[in-house]
């Protein structure tokens, strides 16, 4: 394995000599590699972060994740209520990325039709309570409506959160809406405290979009 | 009429409506990819059937969803406002909505259903392991 290289000295790494076969210098990227990984989980865990994602996600991977997610409250002996919010508000956050997230590959013309979207998620427990997070780049109209949506949410109590639910689940879902357009009430409903949301302008049409619910 | 059955799925639910015996089930958790294009000929079957079914036949439901998206929540919306339009034509229709006995929130989800029901009967039925 390994091409052969010429033997030389790295500078600034006194003691650090190539091998003929590049062995030193692979080791030397290696610890670094794993210098970089173990920070990464040290500060994701520091956090409090149970589950960490940044990429494509797709239905399967919500139902693997979900999967998970439910397995570890159940070791922690979690009550089924919380499980329960927990799960929901994963759900309803993956799949605003998975309809929404405007950082998209897409190719409609093969069968099927491949479509897949980018986000970050995060799920973990700090100060005694879990919390789901979720970001991802959203169109210009979608960061209207959502701002609109959710500012709305957020000034609702719990009795008038139900109602808007009930009203919902009644009517027709809202115009753009590929869901019900019920998820982000069920999420505000989930949420044991106020949800957090913000959005940040990238560019002209793209705003990074970021909501945190907790349990 | 043929029976009508949707074996479950991951994230799809067990559907076996019985044209014969009246009793029907909706069991298993409940998030498609797709929920309008999933739950299409669930309703195409049930809305032929309905409008068929004769004045005071008992048509049972039992119901056990232990998850539900928000999308498959207005899907079960939309199921119990079908039955209130049958049972005013006359159906004696019975929700039993299966909970385990120890899952609150499912029983409270069922609670609120409940509270947008009153042409039929809507039971709350706990179950213990």
């Amino acid at each position: 394995m390994g091409r052969p290289v010429k033997r030389q000295c790295r500078e600034g790494s006194p003691g650090l000599v190539w091998g003929e076969k590049g062995e030193a210098k692979a080791m030397n990227e290696m610890s670094e590699f794993a210098r970089e990984m173990s920070s990464l989980r040290k500060n994701l865990l520091g956090s409090g972060v149970m589950f960490c994602f940044s990429g494509y996600m797709t239905e399967d991977v919500l139902a693997g994740v979900r999967e998970a997610l439910r397995d570890k409250l159940i070791l922690e002996e979690a009550s089924k209520t919380t499980i329960r919010s927990v799960i929901s508000l994963f759900v309803e956050l993956a799949q605003n990325v998975v309809r929404y997230s405007a950082e998209r590959e897409a190719r409609e013309d093969v069968e099927p039709v491949l479509d897949l979207r980018y986000g970050v998620m995060t799920m973990g427990r700090d100060q005694g309570r879990y919390f789901v997070a979720c970001g991802n780049l959203i169109t210009a109209a979608d960061a209207d409506r959502l701002s609109r949506e959710l500012t709305h949410i957020a000034s609702l109590n719990a009795d008038e959160l139900k109602a808007l639910y009930r009203k919902i689940l009644k009517g027709d879902a809202p115009e753009g809406s590929k869901g019900a357009g019920v998820g982000l009430v069920e999420i505000a409903r989930r949420s044991s405290e106020a949800i957090l949301f913000d959005f940040s302008e990238e560019s002209e049409d793209r705003t990074f979009f970021v909501l945190k619910a907790f349990v | 009429m043929d029976a009508f059955h949707i074996p479950g799925g991951r994230r799809t639910p067990e559907i076996t409506f019985d044209p014969v015996t009246h009793c029907h089930s909706l069991a298993g958790e409940s998030f498609p990819e797709d929920t309008a294009s999933f739950y299409e000929p669930v309703f195409d079957w049930l809305e032929a059937y309905l409008k068929d079914v004769p004045a005071g036949q008992t048509v049972a439901f039992n119901i056990a969803v232990p998850y539900f998206n928000s999308s498959s929540a207005k899907i079960l919306m939309d199921l119990f406002s079908l039955l209130e339009e049958t049972s005013e034509g006359g159906a004696e229709i019975v929700v039993n909505w299966l909970y385990d006995a120890d899952d609150e929130a499912t029983l409270e989800y069922g609670e609120e259903f409940a509270e947008e029901v009153s042409a039929f009967t809507f039971n709350m039925v706990a179950r213990s392991d």
